[in-house]
């Protein structure tokens, strides 16, 4: 890295002001995991890092009885070691808990990730089957958006200048509530650490007091230069029970709706086969979930194959 | 940028460029050359050192991001030259070969058993999962941990169990 400059802004206004000022001169920081990488190979040479780490209030997980909010400074570990979290979106725990090593996770922040925006990112497929809202503020104040709306191609967010991502809103059943809903992420890597997604799938399941399914999303990360929703699920799911042979239509369905690449983590169509394969297993999975057939708090197996005894 | 770190429960205070890592602030500018450089892109674990006990990658961590927090290194392990008991649980099993990943290796083994004293084998291998080995094959790493969690759960319990006899504190 040659020459980068620090500022430490130490309000969220002042770090707006300065990031609209200096434009693309100046990158945000939190973690530091991607930026890091980012200058020293040249990828990006900005002038200066603006340090967002010491500002108040953007870190931290909150509940209430429609979901729960996740500051953007909130480190990926803590996501991964949350009990209450673990109750209402299993999925972000499963996507936290494979995201790089116990350092990487220590390090890393939900809003990096998410604005790093890369196609294979964990965070945004399981937040995005929670309904996630993005809370943004910039120069003219806060504005929302549907948190799918952020990715517009890989590494390229809708931020403007002087903007930044402050907090993910999502909707979850209400674990004391006669929780009727469930969610899973799982994924295919070569590695089982340390390795980016070859696929991820995060699916969510909502029923009513006769198992029959009322709200269903899917979403898969990797398979398109954006983080891809499969809304066509709700239509092939509501109103119906779920059966083995209803999640591999489903599985077929966004094998096709995806738009892989190939490349060192496999080929389009070995993606492809990948989806149509996981697709079916995460669907099951927070189904057993929203039924209350899953032990509480137990995560899935990474690739969603289970056991006899599960 | 004037960067504070208490280092292994040592105060200092140096000027720095803004943009220097704390891997760069151990090794060149306080000389604790423990902690290694290996990858620099955080995928190799052997730069591994605890920032106020948890584990980070300091060749990804700039060192103004965390001024005026407590870091601990490889070289805070020892007691006078004496090793602690993980570094010799990793020199009887034969656990360190070449010795590069063995700084990180011990400073992400001592985050987990801090956290977690009794872990199994498979939240081991999770929390080495950042730690690259080109030598070992593992095993016997895993196993050097093991054996330390299993001495110190050992050691605590052969303490007399003083509790009610006198005081209540920390109930
Ligand atoms: S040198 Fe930091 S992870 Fe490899
Ligand atoms: S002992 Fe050589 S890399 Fe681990």
């Amino acid at each position: 890295m040659a020459n980068i400059d620090v500022f430490v802004p130490s309000t969220l206004e002042e770090a707006v002001a300065f990031l609209a000022h200096h434009g693309d001169r100046a990158i945000p920081i939190a973690g530091g995991t991607d930026v890091m990488i980012d200058t020293r190979i040249g990828r990006i040479s900005p002038e200066w890092l603006v340090d967002l780490r010491a500002l108040s209030g953007l870190s931290g997980i909150e509940y209430d009885a429609n979901g729960f909010r996740i500051g953007a400074l909130t480190r990926i570990r803590s996501i991964e070691l949350d009990q209450g979290l673990r109750q209402r979106s299993t999925a972000l725990v499963e996507a936290a808990r494979v995201l790089g090593s116990v350092q990487v996770r220590t390090m890393a922040t939900i809003g990096g990730n998410l604005c790093h925006a890369t196609p294979s990112a964990e965070m945004p497929p399981a937040l995005l089957v929670h309904h996630g809202i993005a809370e943004i503020a910039g120069p003219d104040g806060i504005r929302s958006i549907p948190l799918g709306q952020l990715f517009v191609g890989p590494g390229h967010t809708s931020l403007e200048p002087g903007e930044i991502l402050v907090r993910v809103t999502c909707k979850a059943a209400n674990p004391s509530s006669a929780s009727s809903a469930g969610s899973c992420y799982l994924r295919q890597t070569v590695r089982w650490a340390m390795d980016l997604a070859g696929v991820g799938v995060a699916a969510s399941i909502e029923v009513d007091e006769a198992k029959v399914v009322s709200g269903a999303k899917l979403a898969l990360s990797a398979v398109a230069p954006v983080p891809l929703e499969v809304d066509v699920v709700s239509d092939m799911l509501v109103g119906k029970e779920l059966t083995p042979q209803l999640t591999k239509e489903v599985g077929r369905v966004a094998a096709e709706a995806c738009s892989p690449i190939s490349d060192v983590r496999g080929t389009a169509e070995y993606r492809r086969q990948v989806v149509a394969a996981l697709v079916p297993r995460a669907l099951y999975i927070a189904w057993l979930r929203a039924t209350q057939n899953w032990p509480v708090g137990k995560l899935a197996p990474i690739n969603g194959v289970l056991s006899e005894e599960e | 940028m004037l960067v504070e770190l208490k280092v292994n429960g040592f105060p200092y205070r140096r000027e720095v460029a803004p943009d220097t890592t704390l891997l760069t602030y151990l090794r060149e500018v306080l000389e604790l050359t423990g902690t290694k450089w290996g990858c620099l892109t955080g995928d190799c674990g052997a730069c591994t050192v605890l920032v106020d006990g948890e584990p980070v990658v300091s060749c990804l961590q700039l060192a103004c991001q965390v001024s005026g927090h407590e870091v601990t290194t490889v070289e805070g392990l020892d007691t006078a030259g004496e090793l602690n008991d993980l570094q010799a649980h990793f020199v009887s099993n034969g656990a360190s070969q070449c010795g590069f990943c063995t700084p990180g290796m011990l400073m992400s083994a001592e985050a987990l058993l801090r956290n977690n004293p009794d872990p199994s084998e498979a939240e081991v291998r999770e929390a080495l999962s950042g730690n690259l080995c080109r030598c070992t094959g593992y095993n016997k790493i895993v196993d050097a941990v093991l054996e330390t969690a299993k001495a110190r759960a050992m050691a605590v319990s052969a303490v007399p169990d003083l509790s009610g006899s006198s005081s209540s504190v920390g109930s």
